[in-house]
């Protein structure tokens, strides 16, 4: 019963990746482009119906995001972790397996980067030396836990049959309400009035290069790349991606090649959920110092799904596309501020694009009826 | 429940033993059972069952015509915050009963509409069944916080109105019973009702055994000369107005609107599906689930007045940590052939 429950699912992703995977690049950039403007429209036309006028509402967006060198920075910042947190989605959607744990995993990450840190600094020096060692140990703690957690559901996955959407969703809310248990009480920082650990030290932190703020620094976005460039290449390169990407779209041929199918599942969990802890570690020591309640940190792992759908699941797409979020975010804190537009109208414009996203067939139907799809 | 089913007389002695097990534990630890499992408890459990019940049935009866709902907390969420905001449009700073009760008509109302255009997109225009519904959460997420700002100025709202109590005179002095059924939240006994009803519908009607049809073999339905998509369109606007209710049913208890975090929600809808898979797609045995799930979201009040040390935040995770657990060693639910394939009739 469990086997034919099981095929049953890995057939419905299957016609899934498959529908996915029979559009062109061209046709998916042009998706990504109208999905993108059409969510955008739909937020102008509520910003109007709320009686807001659109189009300040889309001079504060712009100015937001680029407005000057600190927008600037404050979206490359966003830009940085999505790109970090969209590579780890892309790569378990690309294996055809729902990673939507990536926040937890993020979370889990970040935290074990932060407690990793403090425990080590007192047995290394200080200064810069000690502030590079530590920054790689703690990644490295970072990237260990968001791997272990990723790892958890995979296993369950491969071995329980349980399904990846609703355990990953379950680990979210297990991640942040453990996580703001531990930096509430045991890990609280001493002499703290909120519930957050100690600092970090100041010598663990990443150079102020281009741009003079503390949270945001190029180093950050240069080691983002190196992990998107590395990721890119086992995807596209190596035996290993080459068993993650086919067991997810053709089970049978892979199977029948020799994959072991479980194994890639827990696999490829894990290579995303390392990729979540990257991202927490970079949010630990580059943005935050410290770890606080996650209630209250970005929900940057969600957003990161509609990141990786925007850019078809491919890691070098989920560059542009993680600007493009990052722009949104950044905008995002100077509405805050500036604007009397409710904010969280910029979730809601995330969650049409994952929508229009979903339904290809509603562009292309479109474009038939107007005869711009050209041969389609 | 049908009990013929062998995988379902299986799951009930399975969560029954699992129940007796915790018991035998409780009591070798010294816990004061007594105190635990009290009326008072019972009841709470049915009310915090009441809308992962409620959204468990509307998920249960989309996936069975082969359509996946994975929108349901997405859905749950516009049910609370329209029900909120439609309350404080209705009656201002002190609402009635009767402006609640309307308010959450309207509100699922909202939902039809909502969940019509929703299976225009999965039907029709064949989305990706999993990533629609994931993004209908996302716009819930979203646009729900996003409607308490723009009513309340921030992303909870005020003290609104809770539904009241129903004494049914003679019901109530009943021991036990009497406080558990007939001296609640109106909505429970409405829950139950529509559980039933449920369950009659899906196995004892025509129109029950076409839903099933449209999700374990559509070409012989659409032989019959019923449409599958007609079908499948009806099964999916019911989970949605179904969501709907239990998002209105989770503000009608609670009586004010959260917005912060995963707002009051807060996995319920996810929780939903989860009940229906370990309920084996029976509307009873969905809403059995859901009362497990609602005792453990229940018993921090229970540790607290016993007073049983576990950290708050840490027993809130007890339903997260139960889904997990129940669909690991649960997980061998047979899904409906058809399901999450669009279906094109051959004229």
């Amino acid at each position: 019963m469990s086997g034919a429950g099981s095929n049953r699912t890995r057939a419905v992703l299957d016609r899934i990746a498959a529908r996915l995977l029979d559009a062109s690049v061209g046709e998916r950039i042009a998706i990504a482009a109208a999905s993108m403007t059409l969510a955008l429209l739909i937020g102008l036309v509520v910003v109007a119906f709320a009686g807001y006028d659109p189009v300040q509402f889309l001079g504060n967006v712009a100015v937001g995001a680029f407005g000057d060198a600190n927008a600037l920075a404050r979206t490359l910042k966003f830009t940085t972790l999505f790109i970090l947190t969209g590579v780890a989605v892309a790569i378990a959607f690309r294996a055809g397996v729902f990673n939507i744990g990536v926040q937890g995993q993020f979370v889990v990450g970040g935290f074990a980067t932060v407690i990793a840190i403090l425990q080590l600094a007192p047995f290394l020096p200080t200064g810069a030396t000690g502030g590079v060692l530590l920054m790689v140990l703690g990644t490295v703690a970072g990237v260990i836990a968001g791997g272990a957690y990723g790892a958890l559901p995979g296993i369950l996955k491969a071995y329980g049959d349980a399904n990846e959407i609703v355990t990953t969703i379950m680990l979210n809310f297990i991640a942040t309400g453990a996580v703001g248990y531990l930096v509430d009480g045991p890990f609280r920082g001493e002499g703290n009035r909120a519930p957050n650990t100690a600092r970090i030290p100041e010598y663990v932190s990443l150079p102020r290069v281009v741009f003079d703020v503390p949270d945001f620094s190029v180093v950050g976005l240069a080691v983002t790349l190196v992990v998107v460039a590395a990721i890119a290449w086992v995807l596209a390169r190596t035996r290993f991606g080459y068993d993650m990407v086919t067991s997810g779209h053709q089970i049978a041929a892979a199977t029948f090649s020799g994959v072991n199918a479980k194994r890639t599942v827990v696999a490829t969990m894990t290579l995303s959920g390392m990729v979540a802890g990257i991202a927490g570690a970079l949010f630990a020591i580059m943005i935050q110092g410290y770890y606080s309640d996650p209630a209250g940190i970005g929900t940057y792992g969600f957003d990161a799904i509609a990141v990786s759908l925007l850019a078809a699941n491919n890691p070098l797409g989920v560059v542009p596309a993680g600007f493009l979020f990052g722009a949104l975010d950044s905008a995002g804190s100077h509405i805050r501020i500036n604007s009397d537009v409710p904010v969280q109208l910029i979730d809601g414009i995330i969650g049409l694009v994952v929508l229009f996203v979903a339904v290809p067939e509603l562009f292309r139907m479109a474009a038939e009826r107007t005869g711009l799809g050209g041969e389609n | 429940m049908d009990f013929d089913d062998r995988g379902t007389r299986l799951r009930l002695g399975a969560a029954v033993g699992t129940v007796v097990l915790a018991l035998a534990a409780a009591v070798a630890l010294g816990w004061p059972l007594a105190d635990i499992l009290t009326v008072g408890f019972v009841e709470r459990t049915l009310q915090a069952a009441t809308p992962i019940a409620l959204a468990s049935i509307g998920g249960l009866y989309a996936e069975k015509s082969g359509v996946f709902n994975i929108g349901l907390e997405g859905f749950m969420i516009f049910g609370a915050a329209n029900t909120g905001a439609l309350v404080w449009l209705l009656g201002g700073e002190s609402p009635t009963q009767a402006d609640l009760w309307v308010a959450m008509g309207l509100a699922v109302a909202l939902s039809v509409a909502y969940t019509v255009l929703f299976a225009v997109l999965l039907i029709r225009y064949k989305a990706n069944q999993i990533v629609a519904g994931l993004a209908v959460w996302f716009i819930g997420l979203g646009f729900g916080p996003f409607t308490a700002v723009l009513v309340w100025g921030n992303r909870n709202s005020p003290g609104l109105v809770s539904m009241a109590d129903v004494t049914v005179p003679g019901l109530a002095e009943l021991p036990v019973v009497g406080p558990v059924l007939f001296d609640t939240s109106p909505l429970v006994l409405l829950t139950i009702l529509l559980a039933i009803g449920a369950w009659v519908f899906l196995y004892r009607t025509r129109y029950g055994y076409w839903l099933q049809a449209a999700g374990e073999n559509p070409e012989a339905l659409d032989t019959a000369g019923v449409s599958v998509n007609h079908v499948r369109y009806a099964a999916v606007i019911f989970s949605g107005a179904m969501a709907g209710l239990a998002g209105a049913v989770l503000l009608a208890h609670s009586g004010s609107f959260t917005g912060t975090g995963q707002t009051m929600v807060n996995g319920r809808g996810w929780i939903g599906i989860v009940a229906y898979l370990f309920g084996n797609y029976n509307p009873l045995g969905a809403a059995a689930a859901a009362l497990l799930f609602g005792g453990l979201d229940m018993l921090q009040i229970q540790f607290q007045t016993v007073g049983i040390q576990v950290p708050n935040r840490l027993v809130n995770l007890f339903p997260y940590a139960a889904v997990v657990v129940v669909l690991t060693v649960w997980s061998s639910t047979r899904m409906p052939s058809a399901l999450g394939e669009p279906y094109e009739s051959e004229d």
